[in-house]
């Protein structure tokens, strides 16, 4: 290599190293710098605010409330934080914080008013007719109307969101209709168009922002609507009669994040400046992965929040938990590897919370395929598995035993439920009396499962059992996550047997039994039909009468179990480590994230004087 | 030389194409998509996933439209025509954004090394900085005091980095500093202060560091034996001299070689890192995106991974260069 050559091939590694050395930092000297700039410009925004500080210290110390946080570790980082495409519980419970349902669910999961002050059914539960609080305001003062909400339930409905929930409001009058709507290739564009904004047509018929006199709302441009104080009814009209729909009103999916903010950028959920709710909370910053900053909402209607709330992102759960013991967090879910060491340590048992939750999870037997065909091998698989052991040995208490779909606490629970729990005996019989006759005959019975070191386990335990009691080889199938989930949504993919939950949406047993056992819902991924358990349902979701309604969900439960589709086979339960100085929380079994996040969000507070000395 | 750079930054093109049309053909042979979520959320209905499928483009055929159509309206040529014009596609999974914001967009009013891609980046820099730091020297001195002590040490440090997973030596370390001595928080306040970054960092180097002073210390052993170093002791040289500029010089090139991948290994960040700390890095997008299958992200993240690689090794290539003059680069 020439010299010329030489100095070239130096030049071209000094350059890149310069530019490596340009778009990242190399050294800790370069961090240093990117630190002063960025203090610099903190300074720059918060400079009026601290000047107001110091006012206030001077003169009189006793008023300036001290800066409480409750600081809470999440976990996985939300894909999404908007209310009509958000599913996942990490996500909503951000959304819980910031916004606010027409309805909420209080300690006993009782449905109680929220944005609006009270509700009303027609005689035949066919219209629900909601009434708001007098002068709602959103966190940044401005007017929060009924028409805020309707564009809430709207933009559910809509197939241009395509929300993952949409599906929950599809008893609204239209909403099937306009989220099924497909253009016919046969006809022009236009035609489409017009029949498309006429199926939206008969949606914006059945959700209805009005005044309190009848009479509709309506601005001079779309836009004015939201501005009129008067508008504080929203009528509601079914395609049939819905008596449990208030209920669904209290989920995130009506929660009226602001039209104009979510037209103004596809990122809008991204951002404290748009997301601007009703709740008892503001969210004051978002830092993606890292953190998100809650502060009080001066302007909710009702008790004020008493502290800010910090989530944190941090997936390894050893890891937080060596945080939590260092006091750099407040609240953390307790995970089952972790559960030994907080039971034998005085203090962190002491801080252990554990109670009931809103999943229950079975072992799903396919109805269609051999040898699940026969109730009697049902009878036999669900009667061999001892929920007791399998609980106390498996899940290491991370759960509790059930016998019943709907989980206790939740209406509808059937405590007197005690059939096809662990009998060895009885199980050997059923078997014996199935047309298979015995074990040796059955033929080949495998168990799918979601594959990690931790189900594998599990499973292995179950297929163990089984063996034991009804001498039948199970094969352990482990397939990948994903995959897992993809095969056990389609009747055609379904495995032979494997263990599935289902977590309230909200408290009422039409979403158990209805959303899930009816003919052509998720039961049908096992084949499981049944027109009396059919008819038994359909009845009771249109019964006016409460105490009817629930004799009849009572009787299709009963009915559901009869047959034995599934071994039901535990509740899931919430576990979390809080620190004694949390003060205010009132758990429902419907939480999930933190303890207290549906019942006590405002209630919730930090005693400082109980706060470690630093 | 010129020539040869043009060469084989020209030849980045079928090797990235090929790379995209491997993964996109692999991802898509899995089962499931994008809307099968977590089975503890509850699933999406069908028509909700006709729409997200129409929405998203996912309803066309993979390769080839057959239909009558255009031919070429294919989910992988849609997706080629948008990665040339530097559009990486909107994410499934994280709605509402498109891949190469993700990776590579800071927040508002931050520099560019404020994004997710940033983050990883300076993570991957320092911890690449700490194995060379300390690696190549201590891989120097272990050679040269061979079978002592400090050898031994050397030995064990390096035994102890390549075989202990950096999950372990995290918590281990988080244990050590953050709960005994308590001189570094666990739950981050501030990515910006630098003390912030120094355990991170030196637990993702730490399997590089281990591993790049095994390689010194091996290759210093073998140049030991060569006689030109004896040639050059025998001339007088001073030791330094003869270690530098004879010994180490040598000795390096294996070590550029495996340096120039790891460094596109840890600039792209790290999965379990990002989960253990909540760093704001790119690792995590990385693997979520493969179990979520959302299907732009993983394409974009290997993408970016690849182009990292084949740049890193191009540089290596160039190095060699300059380290051994015997080595020609582009004759």
């Amino acid at each position: 290599m020439s010299t010329r050559k030489w100095s070239v091939a130096l030049g071209i590694v000094v350059i890149l190293s310069m530019l490596l050395s340009a778009c990242a930092a190399p050294t800790p000297q370069v961090v240093e710098k990117v630190v002063t700039q960025v203090v610099t410009q903190e300074k720059v925004v918060e400079k009026p605010v601290e000047k107001i500080v110091e006012k206030v210290i001077t003169p009189t110390p006793a008023p300036v409330a001290v800066q409480k946080k409750l600081r809470i570790n999440l976990g996985t980082y939300p894909d999404i934080i908007d209310p009509q495409k958000s599913s996942f519980v990490n996500e909503i419970a951000h959304l819980r914080l910031i916004y606010e349902g027409l309805t909420k669910l209080d300690k006993d999961l009782k449905t109680v008013p929220g944005s609006a002050e009270k509700w009303e059914y027609n005689a035949d539960a066919t219209e629900l007719t909601f009434t708001l609080r007098k002068g709602l305001k959103y966190s940044d003062g401005s007017l929060l109307n009924a028409a805020r909400f309707a564009y809430a339930i709207k933009r559910n409905i809509d197939p241009e969101t395509a929300g993952e929930y949409a599906q929950i409001t599809d008893e609204i009058k239209g909403a099937p209709e306009w989220r099924g709507f497909e253009d016919d290739p046969q006809k022009s564009k236009e035609e489409n168009a017009k029949a498309r904004a006429e199926a939206k047509k008969v949606v914006d018929q059945s959700v209805l922002p009005l005044h309190p006199d009848g009479k509709a709302c309506v601005g001079e441009k779309p836009a004015d609507v939201y501005k009129d104080p008067d508008c504080t009814v929203l009528k509601l009209t079914f395609s049939r009669p819905a008596p449990y729909f208030h209920t669904v009103m209290s989920l995130w999916v009506t929660f009226p994040a602001k039209e104009e903010n979510i037209a103004a950028s596809e990122q809008w959920w991204n951002s404290s400046k748009y997301q601007i709710g009703n709740g008892p909370y503001i969210l004051k910053a978002l830092e993606p992965y890292v953190r998100a900053h809650f502060v009080p909402n001066p302007n909710y209607y009702g008790e004020k929040a008493k502290t800010d709330i910090e989530y944190s992102y941090i997936v390894d759960s050893k890891v937080a938990f060596e945080a939590y013991k260092n006091n750099e967090f407040d609240i953390i879910g307790a995970a089952a590897e972790d559960l030994e060491v907080i039971k034998k340590d005085p203090n962190l048992s002491k801080e252990l919370m554990t109670y009931p939750g809103s999943c229950t999870f079975a072992v799903m037997f396919h109805q269609l395929k051999e040898p699940f065909t026969d109730q009697k091998v049902r009878q036999a698989f669900a009667q061999a598995f001892d929920r007791e052991a399998w609980v106390r040995d498996v899940l290491k208490g991370l759960g509790s035993p059930t016998l019943t779909w709907i989980p206790p606490g939740f209406p509808g629970y059937d405590p007197n439920e005690k059939r096809w729990g662990f009998d060895p005996e009885a199980a050997k019989k059923a078997l014996a009396e199935s047309k298979y006759g015995g074990a040796d005959k059955l033929p080949p019975i495998k168990l799918t499962f979601s594959d990690s070191p931790r189900n594998r386990t599990r499973y292995e335990w179950l297929a163990a059992k089984w063996k034991e009691v009804l001498g039948v080889s199970v094969t352990l199938d482990p397939v990948e996550s994903t995959t897992y989930t993809a095969l056990t949504k389609d009747i055609k993919t379904a495995p032979l047997a494997f263990i599935l939950g289902w977590c309230a949406d909200y408290p009422d047993p039409q979403n158990w039994l209805s959303v899930y056992w009816k003919t052509g819902a998720f039961g049908e991924r096992i084949g499981y039909s049944n027109k009396d358990f059919d008819a038994l349902v359909d009845k009771a979701d249109v019964e006016l009468d409460a105490a009817k309604r629930m004799e009849l969900y009572a009787q299709a439960q009963r009915l559901l179990t009869d047959g034995v589709p599934v071994a039901f086979a535990w509740n899931n339960v919430n576990n979390y480590l809080v620190k004694p100085w949390v003060k205010g929380i009132v758990t429902t079994p419907q939480d999930s994230e933190w303890p207290g996040a549906i019942a006590s969000l405002t209630s919730v507070d930090i005693d400082t004087a109980a706060l470690p000395k630093k | 030389m010129i020539t040869y750079l043009v060469r084989r930054i020209l030849w980045l093109i079928p090797v990235l194409f090929f790379v995209a049309l491997i993964t996109f053909t692999l991802m898509h042979s899995a089962p499931g998509g994008p809307w099968d979520r977590d089975l503890e959320a509850r699933q999406v209905d069908k028509r909700t996933q006709e729409l997200l499928n129409q929405k998203f483009g996912l309803d066309k055929p993979l390769f080839i439209n057959l239909s009558g159509g255009n031919p070429f309206d294919s989910q992988f040529i849609n997706y080629i025509w948008g990665a040339v014009r530097g559009d990486l596609g909107p994410s499934y999974r994280q709605r509402g954004q498109d891949v190469q914001d993700i990776l590579f967009k800071p927040p508002e009013d931050k520099p560019f090394w404020y994004s997710k891609f940033g983050y990883s980046a300076r993570l991957g820099i320092l911890a690449v900085l700490f194995a060379v730091v300390f690696g190549i020297p201590l891989g120097v001195i272990a050679a040269l005091n061979r079978n002592t002590l400090i050898d031994y040490f050397t030995l064990f440090i390096s035994t102890v980095g390549i075989s202990v997973p950096n999950f372990v030596l995290a918590i281990f370390l988080i244990i050590l500093f953050a709960s005994r001595l308590k001189l570094i928080r666990i739950v981050q306040q501030n990515w910006d202060s630098p003390g912030a970054w120094i355990i991170p960092a030196v637990i993702l180097g730490f399997g590089t560091f281990a591993y790049v002073t095994r390689l010194t210390r091996s290759t210093m052993l073998e140049v030991m034996q060569q006689d030109y170093i004896r040639t050059a002791r025998a001339k007088g040289l001073a030791e330094r001299v003869v270690v530098i500029r004879h010994m180490l010089r040598n000795a390096l090139i294996p070590v550029v070689t495996i340096l120039g991948p790891a460094l596109a290994a840890l600039v792209t960040g790290s999965f379990i890192i990002e989960q253990m700390f909540a760093f704001p890095g790119m690792g995590r997008a990385f693997v979520t995106s493969i179990t979520q299958r959302d299907y732009s992200m993983i394409m974009g993240t290997v993408l970016v991974y690849a182009f990292l690689v084949a740049i890193a090794n191009l540089s290596v290539d160039l190095v060699y260069g300059i380290l051994d003059p015997r080595i020609k680069v582009g004759d």
